[in-house]
């Protein structure tokens, strides 16, 4: 049977004494708290990069939509956390998630909406050459 | 929390999906694949979730995101034309320097949040100091306290149940704002997506503007009558 990350393989690495690329290798095969966070922050950035260097309108909703996943990740991570050590009300942070979710939902529709009568009025959808308040 | 054996194997599996699948959206020079990158990034977002217990999140990640704002995204790349973009002619991206600023402000961005969450992370461990073997059999026994399905094969989540307790207890005020968000989402929507005609039938146009587009376009004028009729 394919068992990737065995007990036995991690009794051993306990056993050794554990060198620097043992503990990465043992801290890959255990993601922890950090690892979620890590993984929060890249989509974050990647979607931060996108609201940058985008000309399409439509790109930078997506960028938008990207980074407030990065948020909700980071929500449900830090929630399962709380859980873990005990906290009163952790489920808190998947509360606050359905409500980021809401909210993106709302805000891709308005934005959407404005792109449609954007479209109407200027026939571009490259942010550059929208530029009505611009002086 | 920490996930060992198939976990942690599908944790990097997923997370390493939903890294590229977001690279790919922001680079993807046709829009609807940059949509399609982006569900993919969605879901694996989803899986991430799961593993990390929160499975009616996951669900309604996969129901809103993907099941409604990416059909709204999709049919709105489908009515502005984006054919130009397609065939290589428009540049995707920024002038040079402006992508320039924006990637260095990124890099910065970066060495930031890592550095911060590891000095957090450490900080956090301190406060609760557990070895990974403990929280598994933590995790174990909590997992062995659910029921049992009815099928005996596996167990049932109390995640469900702990939301909507949490949800109604704690949240339900900013749950019915969060509706009169929708509703405000929705009327918004469909008033900014409006034709001009359709907003002159409604007669909700500045009537200096409505002069100017009628003698552009007779065909406009006709439409007032019919607004006089509705008002009478």
């Amino acid at each position: 049977m394919f068992n990737f990350f065995s007990p036995t393989l991690l009794l051993l690495f306990q056993e050794v004494e554990r060198t620097r690329q043992q503990q990465m290798l043992y801290s890959a095969a255990h993601p922890d708290l950090s690892k979620f966070l890590v993984i929060g922050a890249l989509l974050f950035i990647i979607g931060v990069a996108g609201v940058l260097t985008r000309r399409n309108i439509i790109v930078i909703f997506m960028s938008i939509e990207l980074i407030l996943n990065a948020a909700n990740l980071n929500f449900i991570a830090f929630s399962r956390y709380l859980y873990e050590t005990g906290s009163v009300n952790a489920l808190a942070g998947q509360i606050f998630t359905v409500f980021v979710i809401v909210v993106a939902a709302a805000e891709a529709a308005i934005g959407l909406g404005i792109v449609i009568a954007l479209y109407r009025n200027k026939e571009t959808i490259w942010v550059d050459e929208i530029d009505l308040l611009k002086w | 929390m920490t996930l060992s054996g198939y976990e942690a194997l599908f944790f990097w599996i997923f997370a390493l999906a939903a890294i590229f699948a977001g690279l790919l959206t922001v680079m993807a020079r046709n829009a609807v694949h940059s949509a399609l990158f982006l569900i993919s990034s969605l879901v694996s977002v989803a899986a991430l979730f799961v593993l990390s217990r929160a499975e009616f999140i996951a669900g309604v990640q996969i129901l809103v995101y993907v099941g409604g704002v990416m059909v709204l995204f999709l049919f709105v790349i489908m009515l502005v034309n984006v054919s130009a973009e397609e065939r290589g002619r428009e540049e995707i991206f920024n002038n040079q320097r402006q992508v320039m600023a924006g990637l260095i402000f990124c890099l910065i961005l970066v060495g930031a949040v890592l550095y911060s969450v590891n000095r957090g992370y450490a900080g956090l461990q301190a406060l609760h100091p557990m070895t990974p073997e403990v929280q598994e059999a933590q995790q174990a026994a909590r997992d062995q306290a659910n029921d049992t399905s009815a099928t005996g094969s596996s167990k049932i989540t109390k995640n469900v149940e702990g939301v909507a307790g949490s949800l109604y207890r704690y949240a339900s005020l900013p749950f019915e704002i969060a509706s009169v968000l929708l509703l405000v989402a929705i009327i918004g929507s469909v008033m900014l997506a409006r034709t001009l005609r359709q907003e002159a039938s409604a007669d909700d146009v500045d009537p200096e503007v409505l002069k100017e587009e009628i003698a552009r376009d007779p065909e406009l004028a006709k439409l007032e009558p019919q607004i006089e009729i509705v008002t009478e």
